[in-house]
């Protein structure tokens, strides 16, 4: 089974963990998790199993970040760029790699973090074109009209997307 | 890190983190820790990989904590001089607060 654009499509961690958490009970198994998950993710079938998934991001890691997690009994996925996936099987109570409040609030904000550089970037892209538009709105004809508004809309619609994204991790965070 | 900065920052300590400090009095690594927060406060508090790495970096940042070896792949962290200046302080605040209790409830 192929899943297509899931990071997008499910993109505030608790609930992307809980879609994967689902889909093992299901049997089906993320096969390779790397850079291009976000755009196709394969899953195998396979036995239904209960894990646990968590998501964490880390732009830095040190070498024990490895271990540690290891330590714990949680198996290395595979990584998005600095996004890490980590699963561990269990039977009773869902283990949890943030304990405390503070740690999974700090967890979900390196995520904000991460998005709100390409939130601003859609912003300012969205306001270029805007500015670019009316400065040249008489000496761009049909086709140049055509363009700037693919571009607004496109960039308008990044950028309620990703700011919406934003709003459901923060609730999260409050 | 000067003590000062170190208490601006860190102080007053989350139960966490006071916890996870507390427990490196003695050399300890990351699963260790859990093993003896665990033990000592009678299975309530039981810590995730997660929040222990996050905890060590931010403290070994803070120079409150030091590694000492690695045995077995596994990195050993030792409390510094300024962080048991800091468990001192923190143990104080919270005797304070225990003796400011006794009475009322």
């Amino acid at each position: 089974m192929i899943k297509l654009m899931s990071t997008f499509i499910h993109p505030v961690p608790a609930e992307y963990e809980e879609w994967l958490e689902n889909l093992a009970q299901q049997g089906y198994h993320p096969n390779k998790i790397n850079h291009w998950t976000s755009t196709f993710l394969i899953f195998k079938k396979g036995e239904p199993k209960k894990y646990r998934y968590v998501l964490d991001m880390q732009p830095f890691v040190k070498k024990e970040y490895f271990e540690t997690y290891k330590d714990f009994g949680w198996e290395h996925c595979g990584q998005m760029s600095s996004t890490y996936l980590w699963r561990m099987e269990y039977t009773d109570e869902r283990p949890e790699s943030f304990t405390d409040t503070s740690a999974l609030k700090e967890r979900n904000r390196r995520f904000v973090k991460a998005i709100s550089f390409s939130f601003i970037l859609f912003v300012v892209t969205f306001l270029i074109i805007a500015a670019t538009f009316i400065i040249n709105r008489n000496d761009c004809g049909t086709a140049g009209i055509v363009q700037y508004t693919l571009g607004l809309v496109l960039s308008g619609f990044i950028t309620l997307y990703l700011g919406n994204v934003m709003r459901k991790i923060n609730k999260f965070i409050k | 890190m000067d003590i000062e900065t170190a208490r601006k920052k860190f102080t007053p300590m989350s139960e966490t983190m006071l916890y996870i400090l507390m427990s490196l009095v003695e050399e300890r690594h990351g699963y260790g820790i859990m093993q003896h927060v665990k033990e000592i406060t009678d299975g309530r508090i039981i810590l995730g990989a997660g929040t222990i790495y996050q905890t060590l970096v931010k403290l070994e940042n803070g120079e409150l904590i030091k590694p000492t070896e690695e045995k077995d792949r596994k990195k050993l962290y030792i409390v510094t001089d300024m962080g048991k200046q800091i468990l001192l302080q923190e143990k104080n605040r919270i005797i304070e607060i225990a003796k400011n209790m006794e009475g009322i409830l």
